[in-house]
């Protein structure tokens, strides 16, 4: 049986393994837009949750809200803290997903579930195509950046919504890469 | 009265005592004058001539009555003269008008009519809220209490200031502003009135766009028939651009169907299927997407109208249009002329010619039936009586059956002859009937009497058949030989007609002047087929003639007409052209050829 610990050992496999570089920078505003609709639907689906959907403990989720007048100042000047703040939050999320499907016992959820693990996968993948620094996550399973903790699968896949609309969508379409490709 | 104008006689210069205006307590109630005018007082009350506000004025007639010498008198008008006083209004508000307070109001009353909960927030910029709600009266903004919390954060909520603004006369607007807005988390707000919660909501910022409407919205011609080209701004707003839909709305100026397109992410449509040379009045409305930004549709961008470019005729079409009617042109003419002898035979059909039933009848005779018959001698046989007794002028059928003595030898005659001259004589008989008085021509009209005499000779008993078989070169008999009445000099011109024509010259010559029999033999016709018929003919009696009555008098003639069909003609060319010539208006089927062929063709082919 799949524990969440060889989930982690799986993942940072992958993340250490991935593809080989350097990849085409994907700059297509519409993939990531797929991953947002899809992390809506499974937020919705989480809505008729009702077994298992209350966690034991509370997860560790990024913080999502964006502040514009903050957020374009960072943006000029310390566009790298941005992309590290992104990575952590996805790995914190992938954290997150892999505890939660532990719990849940409903199949068609699970597939939602497995759906979004691998979702967050991918933009780590075009994230890296970017040519943004490689993220490491931490030994330790802590981070630095803040968080925020949830108790509820509801309030997991909101915040996984949030965060890819806002800062994941922000990062990508002013990246530095894709800026250089169109006029 | 204009100004300009002289006044007219009978004017009366008036002066109106100070005008007033605002803050006037006018006639005792609390209105307040809007406006103050010199009037004229005439005979009578009704009949008033206003002039704009001056102190004086001249007073000139008052419509039918006597302005009178009083002078003029100050009138004023209250409020209720709408179009001055919300020329007041609208003065006050432009010049008063702060754009947030404009546009807030326009929002406001957008936003009240979409969205159901309250207090309603929308977002007009990327780091700005504006939440408000709307209450009866007139309370003071210090009565309530605004506060609002972001979900991710541990701190307190916060307070917001409000301040109030009076709608519609009786209602208020309390209106709270954000300094600072953080998107893509939950906000939680309430609304306490003295400490009494009243409204929450929970929102997140970036759901509650309500931005201003497309700017610059321009439509063009695009060169193409039934199209037009709507361009607008996009809102400028940060990580916008890429997460709007557009709605254009256009319709026909003057009609109310208004049809709406939709557009994603693009600020320029191109309309089609447009009705041409049409006046079209377009407008835009926008919205994010609903993906990254969701919202509430914007106002109405103002209406821009355009017109779409006539319908012209493609050069094309015209060109196709014109050589496809020369091709059916080209074609029904050709049509016609191949076909032009049958048209012509349905249009005016061809009168059938007896022509070739009568060998020289027209061509030769000139149509002189008597001439053709036999040159003339035979003027009576045509005379009533025989015509009377006669029933059917064609095949005569004339036996003599008076004394046939000499045998003839039977030759063997070509057998088509034979066969065909026996069908003619049994249509002979059939037609002939006891008619058969027709004892073809005679020569001369010397003997008149001769038929008679011939009838007497039949009356007598019967002859045996057998006896039948021989004639009397002294009888008179038909055949066809006319070989002693050869002459050439006066036959000529028959001779190269068919034998048929002189059939019966022959017989009717005096009795003195037999024909031998021997002579049947060897007859010889300067036209060859006429020997086959004429000998034939006399096979007729030595044959297979069917016995008939004693009574019964049938003469062998040959109906030229019947035996010309096989028989060629050789025509010769004298004279037949002019002949020919001389029946063309008779017979209009017959081909008008000046010259005929040369070599005796048949001229009759077309029948």
């Amino acid at each position: 049986m799949l524990q969440a610990k060889h989930l982690k050992i799986l993942l940072l496999a992958w993340t250490r393994l991935g593809l080989p570089s350097p990849l085409r920078p994907i700059c297509d505003p519409r993939v990531l837009d797929r991953f947002i609709k899809e992390a809506r639907d499974t937020e919705f689906a989480m809505r008729s949750c009702s077994e298992g959907c209350s966690l034991a403990e509370p997860l560790s989720v990024p913080l999502t809200s964006v502040d514009f007048a903050i957020w374009e100042k960072g943006d000029v000047s310390e566009p790298q803290k941005q992309a590290q703040e992104v990575q952590s939050g996805l790995w914190l999320l992938a954290q997150a997903i892999s505890a939660v499907r532990v719990s849940i016992t409903s199949t068609a959820l699970h597939s939602l579930l497995d759906n979004s693990h691998s979702n967050i996968h991918s933009i780590g993948q075009v994230i890296r195509s970017l040519n943004f620094p490689e993220y490491t996550p931490p030994a330790d399973g802590t981070v630095h950046e803040d968080t925020w903790r949830v108790s509820s699968t509801l309030e997991l896949f909101r915040v996984h919504t949030n965060f890819l609309r806002g800062k994941v969508r922000l990062l990508l379409s002013h990246a530095p890469a894709c800026r250089r490709d169109s006029t | 009265m204009n100004p300009r104008s002289p006044p007219p006689t009978g004017s009366v210069s008036v002066e109106c005592g100070k005008l007033q205006y605002s803050s006037h307590n006018w006639r005792g109630t609390q209105q307040r004058a809007v406006m103050c005018v010199c009037v004229c007082v005439c005979e009578r009350e009704r009949e008033r001539e206003t002039y704009l506000p001056r102190r004086r004025a001249l007073c000139g007639g008052c419509g039918g009555s006597r302005a009178l010498d009083s002078g003029g008198r100050c009138v004023c008008f209250s409020g209720t003269m709408s179009p001055v006083r919300a020329l007041r209004r609208c003065v006050f508000l432009l010049l008063v008008c702060v754009r947030s307070v404009c546009a807030l109001d326009s929002k406001a009353s957008l936003l009240v009519a979409v969205e159901p909960e309250d207090p309603k927030c929308f977002a007009e910029g990327m780091r700005d809220l504006t939440c408000f709600w709307e209450e009866e009266g007139s309370r003071s903004p210090d009565d309530y209490a605004f506060t609002y919390m972001y979900q991710e954060t541990n701190e307190e909520s916060s307070k917001c200031a409000l301040t109030a603004q009076s709608v519609g006369g009786s209602k208020t607007r309390y209106i709270c502003r954000l300094p600072s807005v953080q998107h893509f988390v939950p906000l939680d707000v309430s609304v306490f009135q003295d400490g009494r919660l009243i409204y929450n909501r929970n929102l997140l910022i970036d759901h509650v766009f309500l931005l201003d409407p497309p700017a610059n919205v321009t439509v063009t011609q695009t060169g193409e028939q039934e199209q037009l080209r709507v361009c607008w701004l996009p809102p400028a707003l940060m990580d916008m651009e890429n997460s709007m839909m557009y709605e254009v709305e256009y319709a026909p100026t003057g009609s109310h169907m208004g049809k709406r397109e939709s557009v994603r992410a693009r600020s320029e449509i191109i309309l089609h299927s447009l009705q041409p040379d049409t006046r079209y009045n377009i407008r835009v409305r926008a919205k994010p997407d609903g993906l990254s930004y969701s919202g509430y549709w914007t106002a109405w961008a103002p209406w821009v109208s355009m017109t779409t470019p006539p319908a012209e005729m493609d050069l094309l079409i015209l060109a196709l249009c014109v050589v496809i009617s020369l091709i059916l042109i080209l074609l029904s003419l050709t049509l016609l002329l191949s076909y032009r002898r049958f048209l012509l035979k349905k249009v005016w059909p061809v009168i059938p010619s007896p022509e070739n039933k009568f060998d020289g009848l027209f061509s030769v005779y000139g149509g002189n039936f008597h001439e053709w018959l036999g040159v003339g001698n035979r003027g009576f046989w045509w005379s009533p009586t025989f015509l009377l007794v006669e029933e059917s002028p064609s095949p005569l059928e004339v036996l003599s059956e008076a004394g046939f003595t000499a045998p003839v030898p039977v030759h063997p005659m070509p057998f088509k002859a034979l066969g065909l001259s026996k069908k003619e004589v049994e249509e002979d008989e059939r037609t002939g009937g006891q008619d058969s008085v027709l004892m073809g021509r005679r020569k001369g009209k010397a003997h008149p009497h001769w038929v008679l005499e011939q009838l007497q000779s039949l009356d007598q008993p019967s002859v045996p058949c057998c006896e039948l078989h021989t004639l009397e070169p002294s009888d008179t008999y038909v055949s066809l030989n006319y070989r002693s009445q050869q002459d050439s000099g006066a036959m000529s011109p028959l001779a190269d007609i068919s034998e048929e024509s002189l059939p019966l010259q022959v017989l009717f010559e005096s009795p003195g002047t037999p024909t031998s029999f021997s002579d049947l033999e060897s007859v010889t016709y300067s036209s060859g087929s006429g020997e086959i018929s004429s000998q034939s003919s006399l096979e007729y009696p030595y044959g297979a003639w069917p016995l008939k009555g004693p009574s019964y008098i049938s003469m062998t003639v040959t109906d030229s007409g019947i035996s010309t069909d096989y028989s060629h003609m050789s025509w010769g060319t004298t004279g037949l052209g002019d002949l020919a010539m001389a029946y063309t208006n008779e017979y209009k089927n017959k081909v008008p050829a000046p010259r005929l062929p040369p070599h005796g063709h048949t001229v009759y082919s077309y029948y």
